[in-house]
């Protein structure tokens, strides 16, 4: 049928355009992190000569990129592995295990799923405060877990449903107990899971700003997208340097995107199906 | 190595409802299941893996939702942590900032459709098998995992004076745009940016819900010979209404809740306060200006926005599916 590959490909000119919309301002930015600053005042569009990587080296040196950077790692690592202990834990035992209030527990994460940050956020700085854990690893961290908890909770139930309870059984009856079964079943069999929701869970926390600007007040405990938002002024009569800045910054999401980009459409839509 | 990083979080459960014996040594070993003392455990497990999480939700996320009701009937400042009533909701009512924030939800409201249709479009012709299709879903996709602050940084660049969006205008004859300066066009400039970056992820869900529609359903209206347009509206919509409600759901959430970091980075509220959305009203009261209590009470209100919506297009959504 002529008449419908026609009618495929006018459909594809539009999506074409729209994929070069989407990836010309990342090219555009990497271009002119590339320049000299004469360079790119003279002609900011023309494709650099030269891959002038001083600027990527001066940003990385000069703002406390690299500071930042160790920040974010610090607090972004240790709270994934948290989120997924506490999330695949609890997962088990909501998905598996019959015991009172179970279901009413469940509703209760749903619940908390639906309470965004800004809604809690005064009196999250308050119980901080209170505890002496503004402005310290751990109260972000924990701020970090407490946010992204309730979704890990959820994919990871959904998930453990999945799996047939007779596998369970069978683990018992050669004498595992429910940790034995949690540590040598939940963990190997939800590793795919585990893999998604991580993922998705550094993003989130990596990208963030708002609970970071909040919890960490401080110069020296800036994470990396708080330095970010920085550069601005820092870099406002040198654009070469500012797009350098924020190179640096995307570049670990974008790789992570590149070499994991299945995991990360997984992780979104199981939330979805579920919806 | 997981169970034991968790071990004094457990301990300090357990010692709320038990005497305190120590219950972690069967996980530990993993196989004591036969003796009184793990039978007991065994009764206890459920609640020990749940513990930590029940913990961190409910002191981290539900006792502060109460706290933050409680905290915007209190007075800032010289009447600090006294009752005052409604006074903060109405001082929020009388702020022309608080109402721009409003104003711009409505707005948002009312872009909702776009901001779900074009994804949506998309992922049909990504589902009808596009040429090029594979790469479509993978470049479209790839602006939703990048930080707000990196794609708001990005597009200074791309919507300054002399940027290229301005540039390409003037090649058609157009002329330049004060595209975050003008106060008619900034809130519209950053909701476009905000579509820009997240419409990948909806698209994605989109695409899992095609894969859950009755190809033969397709193939049937195709061979009656209905168009295009029939065919989205008379199989594909009905189809995927629970994907669309829930799109529907979530878009609107994400623009409620995570237009944060394009606003402070693009436009800090500015020009003259026409970027405000209650979130960032939020941030800066209490950041900036140091009233908690009145932060807390437009909280209260962000969150009744977002639940009259929620449940609105929930129950909008389910009445337009069950006509057909």
């Amino acid at each position: 049928m002529p008449g419908k590959s026609l009618g495929r490909w006018v459909a594809a000119v539009p999506m074409a355009l729209l994929a070069v919309a989407t990836v010309y301002p990342l090219l555009f930015t990497t271009n002119a992190a590339m320049k000299t600053r004469r360079e790119y005042i003279l002609d900011r569009f023309s494709p650099t000569s030269s891959l002038h990587l001083e600027n990527v080296a001066a940003a990385w040196n000069s703002v406390g990129m690299a500071r930042y950077f160790a920040n974010s790692l610090i607090v972004v690592t240790v709270a994934v592995i948290l989120l997924l202990l506490f999330g695949s834990m609890a997962g088990f035992a909501l998905a598996q295990l019959r015991f009172r209030g179970s279901s009413a527990l469940f509703l209760g994460c749903l619940a908390a799923l639906f309470v965004p940050f800004q809604v809690i956020m005064v009196p999250m700085a308050r119980v901080m405060a209170d505890s002496g854990l503004i402005d310290t690893y751990p109260g972000l961290i924990l701020a970090y877990v407490a946010q992204f908890l309730p979704f890990t909770i959820f994919l990871m139930t959904s998930h453990y449903r999945t799996i047939p309870v007779e596998i369970i059984h069978a683990a018992r009856i050669d004498g595992n107990s429910t940790y034995g079964v949690y540590r040598r079943i939940m963990i190997p069999l939800g590793a795919p899971a585990l893999l998604s929701v991580g993922i998705l869970d550094a993003l989130f926390c990596w990208n963030d700003v708002l609970i970071s600007l909040l919890m960490m007040p401080s110069p020296e405990h800036r994470t990396l997208m708080v330095g970010v938002t920085s550069l601005r002024g820092q870099y406002s009569d040198n654009i070469p340097q500012f797009a350098s800045g924020v190179l640096i910054a995307a570049i670990p999401v974008l790789l992570l995107y590149l070499f994991l980009q299945r995991q990360i459409a997984d992780g979104v839509t199981a939330g979805s199906t579920k919806g | 190595m997981p169970l034991g990083g968790s071990s004094p979080v457990v301990r300090s459960a357990q010692a709320e409802r038990t005497t305190g014996a120590k219950f972690e040594q069967p996980g530990r070993h993993g196989s004591t299941g036969r003796t009184p003392r793990g039978a007991r455990a065994e009764r206890l497990a459920p609640f020990v893996l749940v513990a930590p999480a029940v913990l961190i939700i409910v002191a981290l996320r539900l006792w502060p939702l109460l706290l933050g009701v409680n905290f915007s009937f209190t007075g800032d400042d010289e009447r600090n942590g006294s009752f005052v009533g409604f006074d903060n909701y109405a001082e929020l009512l009388n702020d022309p900032l608080f109402r721009t924030a409003l104003g711009n939800v409505g707005l948002l409201v009312i872009l909702l459709p776009v901001a779900v249709a074009i994804p949506g479009l998309l992922a049909t012709f990504i589902y009808l098998r596009v040429p090029g299709h594979r790469l479509f879903r993978g470049v479209y996709f790839f602006p939703a995992v990048l930080s707000p602050v990196i794609v708001g940084a990005i597009f200074n660049l791309m919507l300054g004076f002399d940027g290229p969006l301005n540039a390409a205008l003037a090649q058609l004859g157009l002329g330049p745009v004060d595209w975050l300066g003008d106060p008619d066009i900034a809130m519209f400039t950053v909701v476009g940016v905000h579509i820009w970056a997240t419409f990948g992820m909806a698209l994605v869900v989109f695409l899992a819900g095609f894969s859950t529609l009755d190809a033969a359903l397709l193939d049937a209206a195709r061979m009656d010979g209905a168009s295009l347009p029939q065919i989205i509206w008379h199989v594909i919509v009905p189809g995927l209404s629970r994907t669309i409600q829930f799109v529907f759901v979530t878009t609107m959430i994400g623009m409620l809740t995570s237009m944060f970091g394009l606003l402070y980075v693009m436009t800090s509220g500015g020009p003259e306060g026409s970027t405000y959305l209650p979130e960032f009203y939020v941030w800066i009261q209490q950041g900036r200006m140091n009233r908690p209590a009145l932060a807390s009470a437009a909280s209260t209100v962000l969150f009744l926005i977002m639940l009259v919506v929620g449940i609105l297009q929930v129950i909008v959504l389910r009445r337009a599916g069950r006509e057909d």
